[in-house]
């Protein structure tokens, strides 16, 4: 049994899929998604087998997404696409596996068996197009999916109900991605379980005197250092 | 032999006449009787010319027994001849009445034979023209022989009609054939003088064209080629050894891009124009001449430029705009020939027109070129396959609405199908985005709303195909498929005084001026071709507020198709 989300913005585009994948009654459906940000949400949540995902997407493409997932929690990737030499050349090269929409109900079960054998995950790093660092992170505000630069972030902090990013107006933004995620892809540094920072923004370091330490940034927001972060922080302040 | 002194006297008073009449030739004044013309500035030039021939020659006659022993009839002669009917009756009306007012017996019948003097010479003229025989009017034995006949005819006039006949007839005799003699002689004789001039004119005028010929034919094309620093050197190196001149420049609007002659060691190819003069040619499209005696030129670059007078003439390009100037320069102390000077207009003339066909075969290209990018960017296959998907969906969902969509999709590809020179009417480029459209609304459903806005009187507004349906597709491509709320496209039509203007404004606002992808191609062919066709002021333009709108506004001029 094989779990999927199937993650392309149009509806009749997923409906197609959908009608192909439940010939197959080894696979089931756990989410369908239009957009990449509720995509990296449902695959963190449900930590799919296979997501079948489409390139051409709003905002964020499939294959900027791919670098926002967490990488412990990699699913295998069924590229899909309507037409893109590019990307078709790229996928075969890496031996990734892409469908070409309108999707052919044999090529779509050669997909499935080799799926069912248990295949690898290939690696996702190895794709040309994908960045190994992310050139801004998305967030979701108001009906919208914002995308902040790395520069404009001052920190992110981990919070019960999921990670927000910071700016310079101590606004906060919440994002689907992990903290790990974004420790691992970005310039920003962990000073703390639940938060990372962004060293351009330091002001200053207290040193407090109940022992806690605090980083102080430029717009006089104090984010905690923990002792377990104070270590490697100094080290990469040279200090 | 007082008959043959008078014959003398007479000859001699003849010489005078044509000495002025030689140094007459000389001036540019003679120019219109070098020809036989219909002009009536010319007509008048001969009128003037001749009566004033006419009145010198009573003026300066010989009185002998109350009459006057004359050469007035050379003037009526020639005005006649060379002026037609109307003009040799009124320079002999002139000259008669003029010998009328010098009174004596014969006062009244010479008087009368002058006039018909002028009218003979006219008719005779008039006879010729008829026949094609213009050689013939110049040809001084005629006017001799003509000549003989008209005075003749005075004496036997004056015989007639004046009176007491003893005195007259005694008279007559003493000047007949002095009269006879000297007018004739001096008729043909000025004819000589005429057609000499003439011949010197046309020897100039021969070499003149010549030149011109030459340059004209080794130059053609030259600048077709392109508007630069090659070709202009090139041309003005011909220029230089035709026109025999101090030196030739061809510069463009802000640099020369050719010198070739005296001072060329600091005249440089390449450097930026200096020279006051020639920025003020530029400036103001007109000619202009510093002829180093009244008006001084001064090179701007080094004060021991031997170059001492200039004519700087603007080369004209697309809408009679200065595109560069054409320089003559002549060296201190030397004079600036005038043939040089209207030659050097002609030659600008001659390279701003090739300048223009250069240009123009630019633009033809240029305009090819872009519609068959245009023609390439029709059908995106991204469009084409997610369509088929789509339909894929539809048939198993509503049969109605898959084959309406099978029929926004022939729709569709008909109109690609379409040349894309073509003018066709507002409203059929909008039947082309609006199947567009469709097939767009049907892949996204409720994430596209779509709104038109053409008012009915303009739906027979005149468009090159294709200059819409570009737009379009921008603003669902890389504007409302890029949002994850609800896009909204909406496409407006109005006329502004005599401006077409069609908006289509989506709500995604992510137009991006300096963004390097090519985002922007479709519209910058769009934008060039319109350009192309209907000049600078018409285009596209394009508003975007981020994240709210982007507004892309296309102006064409109004032409409504006539066949409605």
């Amino acid at each position: 049994m094989l779990n999927v989300i199937i993650v392309d913005d149009e509806l009749l585009a997923r409906e197609n899929l959908r009608c192909l994948l439940e010939n197959d009654s080894q696979i089931n459906i756990v989410a369908e998604c239009n957009n990449a940000m509720d995509a990296i949400r449902e695959i963190h949540r449900l930590a799919p087998d296979v997501v079948f995902l489409d390139i051409q997407m709003p905002k964020i493409n499939g294959l900027e997404m791919l670098s926002m997932l967490d990488p412990q929690t990699m699913p295998h990737i069924v590229f899909l696409t309507a037409y893109s030499e590019f990307a078709v050349k790229a996928f075969e090269e890496q031996a990734f596996d892409y469908l070409l929409k309108p999707i052919e109900q044999d090529r779509l079960n050669k997909t499935l068996s080799r799926l069912h054998k248990k295949c690898p995950v290939a690696d996702i790093n190895q794709l040309s197009g994908i960045d190994q660092q992310l050139k801004y992170i998305p967030c979701i505000g108001h009906n919208r999916i914002y995308l902040l630069s790395n520069d404009d972030v001052f920190y992110i902090s981990s919070k019960v109900s999921g990670i927000y990013v910071f700016n310079q107006n101590n606004n906060e933004y919440f994002t689907e991605l992990t903290l790990k995620t974004l420790e691992d892809k970005t310039s920003l540094i962990r000073c703390h379980r639940q938060y990372l920072v962004n060293l351009k923004k330091l002001k200053e370091i207290r040193f407090n005197e109940a022992g806690s330490v605090d980083i102080i940034l430029n717009n006089d927001v104090a984010v905690p250092v923990s002792r377990r972060y104070l270590k490697s922080l100094k080290e990469i302040l040279g200090l | 032999m007082f008959e043959f002194d008078l014959v003398l006297q007479l000859l001699q008073q003849m010489c005078v006449y044509l000495v002025i009449a030689y140094l007459l030739s000389k001036t540019p004044i003679v120019i219109p009787l070098m020809q036989v013309t219909i002009h009536l500035p010319h007509k008048l030039v001969c009128y003037f010319i001749f009566s004033l021939f006419c009145i010198m020659g009573s003026y300066f006659g010989l009185h002998i027994e109350d009459t006057i022993a004359n050469t007035r009839a050379i003037g009526a002669i020639l005005g006649g001849l060379l002026g037609g009917p109307v003009v040799g009756l009124l320079v002999g009306l002139t000259g008669g009445i003029h010998r009328y007012t010098l009174g004596g017996i014969t006062a009244e019948s010479c008087m009368l034979s002058t006039i018909l003097t002028g009218l003979i010479s006219g008719l005779l003229h008039y006879t010729l023209m008829k026949k094609g025989r213009i050689d013939l009017v110049y040809n001084p034995f005629l006017v001799g022989v003509l000549g003989v006949l008209v005075e003749s005819l005075e004496m036997i006039q004056v015989l007639l009609i004046s009176r007491p006949f003893d005195v007259v007839l005694h008279a007559v005799r003493s000047i007949a054939a002095p009269m006879i003699v000297a007018n004739s002689i001096g008729a043909a004789m000025f004819m000589r003088i005429l057609l000499d001039r003439r011949a010197i004119f046309e020897r100039y005028t021969s070499a003149f064209s010549a030149k011109a010929l030459k340059i004209a034919v080794s130059t053609e094309g030259l600048l077709r080629e392109g508007f630069n620093q090659e070709n202009s050197t090139k041309v003005a190196e011909i220029i230089y050894q035709e026109l025999d001149i101090g030196a030739v420049s061809i510069t463009d609007r802000e640099k020369i891009l050719a010198f070739i002659g005296v001072g060329d060691d600091h005249h440089l190819p390449g450097t930026k124009i200096t020279s006051n003069v020639t920025l003020e040619a530029i400036e103001q499209n007109d000619v202009k001449y510093l002829d180093g005696t009244h008006q001084p030129y001064q090179c701007s670059i080094n004060k021991n430029c031997r170059l001492g007078a200039t004519l700087v003439i603007p080369l004209r390009g697309e809408n009679n705009n200065v595109v560069g100037t054409i320089k003559l320069y002549e060296a201190k102390n030397t004079l600036f020939s005038s043939i040089n000077r209207t030659l050097g207009e002609g030659i600008a003339s001659l390279l701003s027109a090739q300048i223009l066909a250069g240009q123009n075969e630019y633009y033809k290209q240029l305009l090819s070129k872009t519609e068959i990018k245009l023609l390439h960017a029709q059908v995106n296959p991204h469009f084409l396959f997610n369509a088929l998907n789509t339909l894929l969906a539809i048939i198993r969902r509503d049969k109605e609405q898959a084959s309406q969509l099978v029929q926004n999709l022939s729709t569709f590809f008909r109109k690609n199908l379409k040349r894309t020179d073509e003018i066709v009417t507002l409203k059929d480029e909008i039947e082309h985005v609006n199947a567009y459209l469709q097939i767009e609304k049907m892949r996204f459903m409720e994430q596209l709303s779509i709104n038109f806005d053409i008012p009915e009187q303009l739906e027979y507004a005149q468009l090159p195909a294709f200059s819409l349906q570009p737009i379009v597709e921008n603003a669902i491509k890389h504007g409302t498929s890029q949002l994850i709320s609800q896009g909204e496209v909406t496409i407006r039509a109005y006329a502004n005084d005599q401006t077409l203007i069609l908006e289509v404004i989506d709500n995604a606002g992510n137009y991006r001026e300096n963004k390097k992808d090519n985002k922007g191609l479709g519209l910058n062919l769009v934008d060039k071709r319109i350009k192309i066709r209907y000049g600078e002021n018409y285009g596209i333009k394009i508003i975007c507020k981020p994240d709210e709108y982007t507004n892309v506004m296309l102006s064409l001029p109004l032409l409504e198709d006539v066949v409605v």
